[in-house]
């Protein structure tokens, strides 16, 4: 597309969408970081996730300084209009990536004093998987590639999938041996965390199709998740 | 009855209370509206030079249409084939169809003065006659045999000014002279003579374009109190004024008219890559 006529106005479209990019690469590594906290037991790890939470904020605040700013000075139409708003929205969807990555850590923090669980093997499964999701959302939203993001909002069963047989697994094993029940309530909360992460996932990819194409992305989300409550 | 017709037609004096009445009605969704103009391939010669490329659209009653594009796309041209302004200009030539209220106005049997009453015009720059504010209104009315009794005359004068919302400011200085007033005001003053012959369509040609922003916004909160009971058409070079006032919008460039909507998709998802280009600023 064309540069606007006032250069200064694409310039601060681009400093956006760069400031979302940036957020997402925060919050990949923050992802990805909290599970590898918990399956590789690392507490030093968790705690760096924990204080970098911070800077997820911080930029999300710019974000939306920036948004404020283009809608009052620039009044953005069509596609400008779009590039704004799923700007702000995604930042809004990142921000509450990056505090369920700080969860997750917190809850690494707790389990790293008790004995270690077997099942944390399927919450790292689990948590790659979700991690990779929004690798690829957010390499949509790089590309404004909405096939890649209709992709990904198709496949959020699988992290709900995964979510409904570690439930069972868990109780399973906590029925079985009463002692690890602390441990697997702790786990059971992480798998909540990861669920939702990957529900972000499929958000921002509804907002890929919207800056993409104007419309909503027509259908019902696919939703496998059995257990619905919030926890 | 041809209400276009000249002066040979039966035209007796008309009732002066058929003003369009005021029905507080809401607009409606536009796919249920009305069409009160209609264009089927309208093409504009200047002598040689096209101006105009096979432009049909649908203008609907009781909402503002705008027209948007860059200066010589042909807005203002056709525009102006609505209330035959063009007839005016020598080698100007208007071919296809254009029918307002379902009624050829270019045929042969239609006198254009008539048109033009029932097209009222308000240009870009305020053009009050050198008369009282009174007379203003009270002209247009007079001369088309639209009243019998000076009292019938003082109430459409009160009528036609209140509607502009206008009749506060001047009702205690009814005859002071109409080139007196502030710009915004005259334009104001400008709409009341427009609406007092009870036209069906009003065309606005930039009517905020030499005016402040307060005026512009009584401006365009008159226009969207009139577009209850009108149908108004206005050109501008406004991307905000079109997206505030408008329900339905036109972009025209070259001589062609590249896509219409409702104003709501034409600055959220417009379906043309020129539309988009034009209204985000990326032409040039």
């Amino acid at each position: 597309m064309t540069d606007h006529t006032v250069k200064a106005f694409t310039e601060e479209l681009d400093a956006l969408t760069h400031e979302v990019a940036r957020m997402g690469g925060l919050a990949e590594t923050a992802v990805t970081e909290s599970i590898q906290a918990i399956s590789r037991r690392d507490t030093t790890l968790a705690q760096s996730v924990i204080e970098r939470d911070a800077k997820i904020d911080a930029a999300q605040h710019d974000v939306e300084k920036r948004a404020i700013r283009l809608f009052a000075l620039r009044q953005p139409f069509a596609s400008d209009l779009r590039v704004v708003l799923t700007g702000w929205r995604i930042a809004s969807e990142l921000e509450r990536v990056g505090d369920l990555a700080k969860n997750i850590a917190k809850r690494a923090l707790i389990l790293n004093q008790s004995e270690p669980i077997q099942l944390t093997k399927s919450v790292e499964r689990m948590g790659r998987i979700a991690a990779t999701q929004l690798k690829q959302v957010l390499d949509a939203y790089s590309n404004r590639d909405v096939r890649a993001a209709v992709g990904v909002w198709f496949h959020d069963e699988d992290v709900d999938a995964h979510y409904n047989s570690l439930f069972r697994e868990l109780l399973t094993y906590m029925m079985e041996d009463p002692r690890t029940i602390g441990a697997c309530a702790h786990l059971l909360f992480v798998a909540k965390n990861i669920e939702r992460i990957g529900d972000h996932s499929t958000n921002i990819a509804e907002y890929i199709h919207y800056l993409v194409t104007g419309e909503e992305i027509a259908t019902e989300r696919p939703r496998a998740d059995a257990e619905t409550t919030d926890t | 009855m041809n209400e276009f017709a000249g002066a040979g037609a039966d035209r007796g004096p008309q009732d002066a209370s058929v003003v369009v009445p005021i029905v507080k009605a809401s607009a409606g969704s536009l796919t249920d509206a009305q069409t009160k103009v209609m264009a089927r391939d309208v093409n504009v010669h200047y002598g040689e030079k096209q101006a105009l490329f096979n432009v049909s659209i649908d203008i609907p009653d009781r909402a503002v249409t705008a027209f948007i594009g860059p200066s010589g796309c042909g807005k203002t041209t056709f525009l102006r084939c609505i209330n035959r302004m063009n007839d005016t200009i020598d080698n100007c030539r208007v071919q296809g169809t254009l029918e307002v209220e379902g009624k050829n106005i270019y045929a042969s049997d239609v006198d254009p003065v008539v048109v033009r009453m029932r097209v009222g015009m308000v240009f870009q720059k305020p053009n009050p006659f050198p008369k009282s504010i009174y007379e203003n209104v009270a002209y247009g009315p007079r001369i088309h045999g639209l009243v019998k009794a000076k009292g019938e005359l003082d109430e459409i004068v009160e009528k036609s000014l209140r509607r502009a919302a206008l009749w506060d400011e001047v009702k205690d200085r009814l005859h002071a002279p109409g080139t007196g007033l502030s710009g915004g005001q005259q334009q104001r003053l400008v709409i009341a003579r427009t609406v007092a012959v009870s036209p069906h369509v009003i065309l606005m040609d930039e009517p905020c374009s030499a005016l402040d922003p307060i005026a512009t916004a009584k401006v365009e909160e008159l226009i969207d109190e009139l577009r209850e009971n009108f149908c108004i058409i206005i050109v501008t070079h406004s991307m905000a004024q079109a997206a505030r006032v408008s329900q339905k919008t036109a972009f025209f460039h070259l001589g062609t008219l590249v896509e219409t909507g409702p104003t709501e998709e034409i600055f959220t998802k417009p379906r043309d890559s020129r539309t988009q280009d034009y209204i985000t600023g990326r032409f040039g």
